[in-house]
């Protein structure tokens, strides 16, 4: 039970829902746009969140998109994570939600909603930054594209009543050759103890992390050691793994002790699934 | 048409699978008042203040209470435990405040309003800890606490109880010892997570009746207890349970039921409800214990245990609750199934700022079976001996005398050679033990034997009443919770055999209503089959004389004559001689309107023979009628890169004396193995430095999930146990006590180290691993 009384408000449009967040901010009731709910649930009951209205997104045409356009494969924010995996749209963002929670709750969970979680691990962001997508960002003060690997700085970087419309990726990246990881702490549906999205692009291989630090990312040191000619493969990992962005994360899932084992060991499957283990790189 | 035996349907899963069955937080009225609670967010600490005016002021308010309102202590062993936190808190999650209100939300909201100022102490957060000379006192009134009988305290000190165990010559058992082992066990606390959390309705009638209505497993020991604590006349105490959402012994404590009655007292005596959250019925309501404990074993070299000496020390957390109990049941089984001569045992329950324990399926076996067993397996290591021969070897048999002195036979005892025997069929043992499957995958098997007696209180009661319906059917009512277990369904079975009619025709009451219905001790120590299956035969016996009285009269017989079966009263020699049930259930009218007796009510009870208390100094004593034996084992694959495993295949063998339902105890079996390796290999709470949960819900606190799960395998041998109806041992613990100790073994001969700490998370199984490499 949500022990607090909230407005709510289902708009028809980016621009109304943009107006809507101003008018309600200026009334100091803190609103929140969702499109899932899973975290206004289980935060609110718990005291952890409050608001006193949500803007439902489900209602814009724009959101709930999922095509193929120009080439270009547009998902909007609020399509679900079983949806985005039962669609075989984009078989590794697929596969990446589909590690996300359970079935019942993946029914809910939105693309838009996992990867402005208020939690650490936003696994659905991974594969967008593998894919070089582009963001479209709306709000008060008009709308915004921008590459995600700009936009998405540990947490998608969105000013006051700004919210996620949708995500454009180039539709060949959606064939490329990937793999996806995920190491729990011992319970088949968990947070992740590490996750690692990777792709192959080319000769080199991308990859991008959820669970290893406090915040997912995609890092091109790592890249860049991972796909270095010469050293063996063992090398090349613990080389990435020293480039990390930031100190291992540590919690009551896992010491960063046993998380820098189990990215090693993730890594050196990933690169033999997507053939980079040999010494040539 | 035999009634036992047979696989008849558990008689409430209609209601469950069509949504409609009822549970004590699913009813609401008008009328109706809620009851949220404030919690504490530290381990330890001084309460210096509870400001609550803020609170009082929200909307729909009707009462803010603190532990101002009661000064009552509570508790069955030890009297330690304020309803709500007095002076200070003593674990996270400890109830400070309640609040009463028109709806939930309001409640909840005026909730957080609630503003209690704490000084933190220092905290203990282990039975080591607590044990400490320097360690932080928890209880500094221990002394004063009244205590029930056999409960020994260490006033000064973090001692809730010391139950000692002696038997034999230590001196000589060590003197004929060439092979001595020492090995150290611990895990942490952790949850029931039983899928109903703990609610409470609370009514104080007009006419000074309390009425309560409880998730329990024991509403009449919440009658009980509740007339002693708050003065309430016994008849006055009305306590009624419908079905129970699972139990596993932690419904059995008595918690929500106190401070929903101080708070409809709060509020004039109006009804309110009580539905605990997940997280409060995680940290505030009693979980399940944790154990530290050293087992020190010597054999002879031909692995004859000549000695044992155990020390287990419960972690008994913040209030003692049934947690010395527990510890007494493990006591007194100590040694796990084996016959050892020389015996020392001494088994503290320590305070500690953890949840507080209460009882948990298996009541302390589970626990000490774990110590034992890993104690063997170290044995059968260091003498190079097979480790389920070494069991085999020491196994307990007719003739040997139990760690309380008592003379086991082939009734009170199960046959653990057997189920070792048919176990080491089964599971191919000496085919292969460990074997490499991959380039980096080891399959594995471990072994444990365990056993169990039942710890009701030496005057435990149950009684059974049967009356008729028009049609010859009957009613069966018993005190009997219906948990899940299916019990009464097996008790509707013992009565149909008894009165050789059909189960279908036996109609049983699930709910219990203290007022009326007869008094079953407690649901809890697989013992519901056994006592109110007794009671049940006698209920039937008693009905039966009736029914051949009314008989006898009318068909002009000698009642010894007469037998009740198929629904007629008939004369043994010349059936053709019969009544229906249905025409002298409610007596007979002859056609001129005369009637020969009445309406017949069997009734019926039972108590335990011949009980005792134990002896303090040495343990010697009767605990209870009957110690139940099982062989299981687990098979695992282990990835040996980063010490993650999946369980292959589970296997309980165990002595049913009578297998009375094969479903239901399948059932059963299965499902107490899959809440062992649940525990074994995942369950805990997760503390930080400063004693606060870190997994208070099940978003961070991981149970077995379908697909995680081994195949289970259950077999049963049928050794009766004389005293139990149709010779049926208890069953419904036993699945889950050897599963932890069977997986620690298979995954330490995968891994090639010992793993002596629980749960068995890939990470600790990896620094074992690492450990035993360096």
């Amino acid at each position: 039970m949500i022990p607090f009384d909230f407005e709510y408000y289902r708009p028809a449009s980016v621009d109304e829902a943009a107006a809507l967040y101003r008018r309600l901010d200026e009334q100091g009731k803190s609103p929140l746009y969702y499109s899932g709910g899973t975290e206004i649930i289980t935060f609110g009951r718990t005291g952890r969140l409050r608001t006193g209205a949500v803007i439902d997104l489900k209602g814009i045409r724009e959101c709930g998109e999922l095509a193929v356009r120009d080439a270009r494969l547009v998902l909007g924010s609020a399509i679900t994570l079983s949806r985005l995996h039962d669609s075989r749209a984009f078989p590794l963002l697929g596969e990446t939600a589909a590690g996300v929670g359970d079935r019942t709750s993946r029914n809910k969970i939105t693309l838009g909603g996992n990867i402005c979680s208020r939690l650490i691990y936003r696994e659905a962001v991974l594969p967008l930054l593998l894919a070089d997508s582009v963001v479209r960002i709306a709000g008060p003060l008009g709308a915004r594209q921008a590459p995600i690997v700009q936009a998405f700085d540990r947490t998608l970087q969105l000013g006051r009543g700004e919210f996620l419309v949708r995500v454009e990726t180039e539709a060949r990246y959606a064939s490329m050759p990937y793999a996806v990881v995920k190491r729990r702490q011992v319970a088949a549906i968990d947070y992740p103890v590490v996750t690692v999205a990777a792709m192959r692009v080319g000769a080199g291989i991308r990859a991008a992390f959820s669970g290893v630090c406090a915040f997912p990312f995609r890092s091109p040191a790592v890249e860049e050691a991972l796909n270095e000619r010469g050293p063996s493969p063992q090398e090349r990992i613990a080389r990435a793994i020293e480039r990390l962005p930031g100190p291992i994360h540590e919690d009551s899932r896992s010491s960063a002790e046993y998380r820098r084992h189990v990215l090693a060991l993730a890594l050196a499957d990933i690169m033999r699934r997507l053939g980079g283990m040999t010494d040539a790189g | 048409m035999e009634a036992i035996g047979r696989s008849v349907p558990k008689k409430e899963s209609y209601d469950k699978v069509t949504g409609a069955a009822r549970y004590t937080g699913d009813e609401t009225e008008a009328g109706l008042l809620h009851v949220r609670l404030v919690t504490s967010p530290y381990a330890h600490a001084k309460l210096i203040g509870v400001e609550v005016a803020e609170a009082r002021r929200a909307k729909g308010v009707r009462a803010v209470l603190t532990g101002d309102v009661c000064a009552v202590l509570t508790g069955e062993e030890i009297r330690d435990r304020p309803i709500l936190a007095r002076e200070k808190v003593r674990y996270f999650g400890e109830a400070v405040a309640a609040v009463v209100a028109d709806s939930e939300a309001e409640a909840a909201h005026a909730a957080t309003l609630v503003q209690a100022r704490y000084e933190p102490l220092p905290v203990v957060l282990s039975p080591a800890e607590g044990l400490r000379a320097d360690a932080p006192l928890i209880h500094e009134r221990l002394g004063q606490y009244e205590k029930a009988v056999g409960v020994e305290s260490v006033p000064g000190t973090n001692v809730a109880s010391i139950i000692r165990i002696r038997k034999g010559d230590m001196d000589r058992g060590w003197a004929e010892s060439s092979a001595v082992v020492e090995n150290t066990v611990s895990f942490g606390p952790s949850d029931h997570a039983a899928m109903e959390t703990r609610s409470a309705w609370a009514e104080i009638r007009p006419d000074g009746y309390v009425v309560i209505e409880t998730s329990s497993q024991a509403p009449f020991a919440v009658k009980k207890y509740m007339a002693l604590y708050f003065g309430i006349e016994p008849g006055r105490m009305i306590v009624r349970t419908p079905l129970v959402g699972g139990g596993f012994g932690g419904k059995a404590a008595i918690q929500q039921e106190l401070i929903a009655y101080l708070a409809s007292r709060a509020v004039g005596g109006r009804k309110v409800k009580l539905v605990y959250t997940r997280e409060e019925d995680m940290t505030t309501a009693p979980n399940h214990i944790g154990l530290e404990a050293t087992v020190r074993l010597g054999s002879a070299g031909d692995g004859r245990i000549r000695a044992a000496e155990i020390i287990y020390r419960f972690d008994g957390g913040a209030y003692n609750d049934k947690s010395s109990d527990v510890a007494r049941a493990a006591a007194i089984d100590c040694t796990g199934p084996y016959a050892i001569d020389n015996l020392s045992c001494d088994c503290l329950t320590v305070y500690t700022n953890h949840p507080y324990p209460s009882a948990f399926r298996g009541y302390g076996h589970a626990e000490m079976t774990f110590a034992v067993e890993r104690a063997m397996d170290a044995l059968a290591a260091k003498l190079g001996m097979d480790p389920l021969e070494l069991r085999d070897r020491n196994a307990i048999v007719p003739g040997d005398l139990s760690p309380t002195r008592n003379l086991l036979n082939t009734s009170n005892l199960g046959d653990l050679k057997e189920c070792i025997r048919r176990l080491r069929r089964r599971i191919g043992w000496d085919d292969w033990r460990v074997r490499q499957t991959g380039e980096h995958t080891v399959r594995a098997k471990g072994v444990s034997c365990c056993w169990k007696n039942s710890s009701a209180d030496p005057n435990a009661t149950s009684g059974a009443i049967l009356s008729f319906n028009p049609d010859g059917s009957v009613n069966l009512e018993t005190g009997v919770v219906e948990i899940g277990t299916g019990t009464k369904t097996v008790l509707a079975q013992i009565a149909a055999e008894r009165l050789r009619m059909d189960p279908d025709r036996v109609h049983v009451k699930l709910r219990v209503d203290t007022q009326i219905t007869p008094e079953h001790w407690k649901t809890v120590a697989s013992r519901g089959v056994f006592l109110a299956g007794r009671a049940t035969i006698h209920a039937a016996d008693d009905a039966i004389r009736q029914l051949i009285g009314i008989a006898a009269c009318v068909l002009r017989t000698d009642p010894q004559d007469l037998e009740l079966g198929r629904g007629y009263v008939y004369v043994r020699a010349d059936p053709a001689v019969r009544i229906g049930i249905q025409d002298i259930c409610y007596g007979y009218m002859y056609p001129n309107g005369n009637t020969v007796g009445g309406q017949i009510i069997g009734r019926g009870n039972y108590t335990q023979r011949r009980m005792t208390v134990l002896d303090p100094d040495t343990g010697a004593g009767n605990p209870g009628p009957e110690w139940n034996v099982a062989a299981q084992a687990v098979e695992i694959e282990l990835d040996a890169r980063d010490g993650s495993y999946r369980l292959i295949r589970a296997v309980t063998v165990l002595d049913a004396g009578k297998v009375l339902n094969p479903k239901g105890a399948e059932g059963q079996v299965m499902g107490a193995m899959s809440m062992g390796l649940s525990f074994a290999s995942r369950e805990t709470f997760a503390f930080g430095e400063r004693g606060n949960v870190l997994n208070p819900s099940l978003r961070g606190y991981h149970l077995i999930r379908f697909g995680e799960n081994p195949e289970y395998e259950v077999e049963f041998l049928e050794n009766p146990c004389l005293d139990a109806p149709y010779g049926a041992r208890a069953l419904g613990e036993h699945g889950l006590i050897g599963m932890p100790a069977a997986l620690a073994a298979a995954l330490s001969a995968a891994a090639g180290a010992p793993l002596n700490e629980l749960p068995l998370h890939p990470e600790r199984v990896w620094r074992a691993m690492r450990k035993g490499a360096v």
